[in-house]
């Protein structure tokens, strides 16, 4: 069982060097595109104009598409395919049962599991596909979805990163630890950095509004109000109910998505 | 497809056929287009008679032109959605104020925040004037978040994913499987619990439920998934294609450069060392190269394509009155910028932008070239 477990965790579909290079340059220009408010000196190109919302909008699903064919480089196999397809069904359908209560997230457990079994490449796609399909079945596209699917699948390429715990009982705990509070982290920042992309859209003046040319001083207060009094409630119950979830469900998912890898072969 | 699903669709599909000649309806891409073309204009103006005209073309058109799909409810619901946000913009502006005005309509009792929460004063005089602007702005959003309801509500999305890249069609195929995999879910679940029921556990607590019910559901999906793996794998799809390496190296590294030039192109334009027109330059170039990235890999990849959704006639009209509308507002902005952005201080009616307004209502086409079930009305009171 020990070795077994161990030898599921192998990362599949495996990075290969280019794929891993156009991640981080996708989680640089991800980070730029939704933190730009803070990080646009005064002066600057972008802030002299009011199109920097709509151009990384526009921009983010030609990156998610390049990191996705370079990660699919040379062919995803059928099974995994299969997997990915299923793993993105489940997702969309327990997404709705959050979206009725405040800062019920129900989606990134899942993320997070099936990242750590399958891989950080799976999670990465599976993050992707996921709210994609969620979206397309809800009726819920929108200028918010790229940047979603971007968060939600670093969310799980960072599952797919963490370290290698032991097999054995202390392992096991340490583990499902180890993703409790991978999970209440990465809960938090997606939050923040959701907030800070939707922030210029929401409010256009008064004293929580973005100042487009404005410093990082006279901006970051603004965040950090507008953030308080807007969405920490959400953001907190989401890493909560993470949490809760990855705690209650992880034994018993951990188990069923490696039984599945183990039967798909995949060591 | 489940028995009394198909039953459902049976009668919709013997009435709109003989009516609506096959592959009339647009293309799910030419509506995105036209949808997102009047958010354009809506992200542009802050006049309200002119919001509320686009809100009420968008509103028309969707009548008109949508089917009877499930999805085609998303107008009504991005309206409501629209509305709460015009609420919140006016609770932020009641609690934390925001452009002032001489007409003070109510005081409220006020505190000024501590230094590190910015500082300022929250509460105090409400005015007609700062309301006012609110109001526009929420009004802006709320029209965005109508336009991109109305996309929704017309876009098949079942279509739209027929428009992906041929180079994603790996993830494609994932995202056809999940769609079609997530109401059997539904039904394995229903399946599960009866089963449960009969050997008479009828236990609620969570533990119990998640042995006996979510445990098998997630077993049977899984397994599930292993044996579609296997048929699709006999019948070659997702398997690995054989592009020649020297067109996989040629992809990756124009992926590759298109990815960094974004990246330096973003970074240029964050800061003020480089001209604005070389970062807008790099910014392009590092676009172009991976759109020809995806191009290029869509060509490689030997896969053929079940009736192809092609680009028709009626679909350039309906981008191009979407276009009309954007090209009014950008006439306005010429000739009278002033009622484009109206001024709330001093209070007065804001002015109709002429061009814009003609523009906007010639975006309206769409519900005369392509509307859905002219015929819709007569078997509504037919039982």
């Amino acid at each position: 069982m020990s070795r077994e477990a161990e030898m599921v965790a192998a990362p599949r579909p495996a990075l290969r060097w280019r794929a891993a290079l156009a991640l981080a340059l996708a989680a640089v220009f991800g980070l730029v595109a939704m933190s730009w408010p803070l990080l646009a000196a005064p002066g600057g190109a972008l802030t002299e104009t009011t199109s920097g919302p709509w151009l990384f909008v526009l921009l983010l699903p030609l990156v998610t598409a390049s990191v996705l064919i370079q990660l699919a480089d040379g062919g995803l196999d059928a099974r995994a395919v299969a997997m990915l397809g299923v793993m993105s069904a489940v997702v969309a359908a327990v997404r709705p049962f959050g979206a009725g209560a405040a800062g019920v997230e129900t989606v990134f457990f899942l993320i997070i599991l099936a990242g750590r079994v399958f891989g950080a490449g799976f999670g990465f796609i599976l993050g992707c596909t996921g709210l994609f399909a969620s979206a397309l079945l809800t009726g819920g596209v929108g200028p918010w979805m790229p940047y979603q699917m971007l968060a939600a699948a670093f969310v799980g390429l960072g599952a797919g990163l963490l370290p290698r715990t032991g097999a054995s009982r202390g392992g096991r705990a340490g583990e499902l630890a180890l993703l409790a509070g991978y999970g209440a982290v990465s809960s938090l920042v997606y939050g923040l950095l959701l907030n800070l992309s939707y922030w210029p859209f929401a409010l256009t003046q008064g004293n929580l509004a973005y100042v487009p040319g404005g410093s990082v001083e006279e901006n970051l207060p603004r965040l950090v109000t507008y953030t308080l009094a807007t969405s920490l409630g959400w953001d907190v119950g989401r890493a909560v109910t993470t949490v809760v979830l990855v705690l209650a469900t992880g034994p018993l998912l951990l188990r069923v998505l490696r039984r599945a890898a183990r039967r798909a072969n995949w060591v | 497809m489940s028995p009394d699903a198909s039953q459902r669709t049976a009668p919709e599909a013997t009435r709109t056929v003989p009516l609506r000649a096959p592959g009339r309806r647009v293309h799910p891409v030419a509506w995105w287009g036209w949808a997102l073309l009047l958010a354009t204009v809506a992200g542009r103006t802050a006049n309200p008679w002119l919001l509320l005209l686009i809100v009420a073309v968008a509103g028309l058109v969707v009548t008109w032109c949508r089917g009877p799909e499930p999805w085609s409810d998303a107008y009504r619901v991005f309206l409501f959605i629209g509305l709460s946000a015009v609420a919140v913009r006016m609770a932020f502006y009641i609690v934390f104020g925001g452009s002032d005005g001489p007409t003070v309509l109510v005081t409220l009792p006020s505190a000024t925040l501590p230094e590190w929460a910015a500082g300022f004063r929250v509460g105090g005089a409400v005015t007609a004037e700062g309301a006012l602007a609110a109001a526009y702005d929420g009004l802006r959003l709320a029209t965005l978040l109508v336009c991109v309801g109305a996309a929704n509500a017309l876009a098949s999305p079942r279509r739209l994913l027929r428009s992906v890249p041929a180079a994603l069609y790996e993830v494609s195929v994932a995202v056809v499987v999940a769609l079609s995999v997530a109401p059997q879910l539904v039904e394995s679940v229903g399946r599960v619990r009866r089963a449960r029921a009969l050997r008479g556990n009828t236990g609620r607590t969570p533990a119990n439920l998640m042995r006996t019910v979510v445990a098998p559901v997630l077993h049977d999906a899984l397994d599930r998934s292993l044996s579609l793996a296997a048929a699709m794998a006999s019948r070659g799809y997702g398997r690995a294609a054989g592009v020649p390496a020297p067109a996989r190296r040629a992809t990756g590294a124009a992926l590759l450069f298109g990815l960094l030039g974004l990246c330096a192109g973003a970074y240029a334009l964050l800061g003020t060392t480089t001209p604005a027109p070389l970062a807008w330059a790099l910014l392009a170039a590092g676009a172009a190269a991976a759109v020809f990235g995806i191009a290029f890999a869509s060509r490689r990849v030997p896969h053929t394509r079940y009736r192809p959704d092609r680009f028709k006639a009626v679909d350039w009209a309906v981008i191009a009155s979407g276009a009309a509308a954007v090209a009014g507002t950008v006439l306005s902005g010429v000739f009278e910028p002033a009622a484009l952005w109206p001024a709330t201080n001093p209070l007065r009616v804001p002015e109709l932008p002429l061009w814009a307004a003609a523009g906007v209502v010639l975006a309206a086409a769409p519900a005369l070239l392509a509307p859905s079930a002219p015929s819709s009305k007569p078997p509504k009171g037919t039982p």
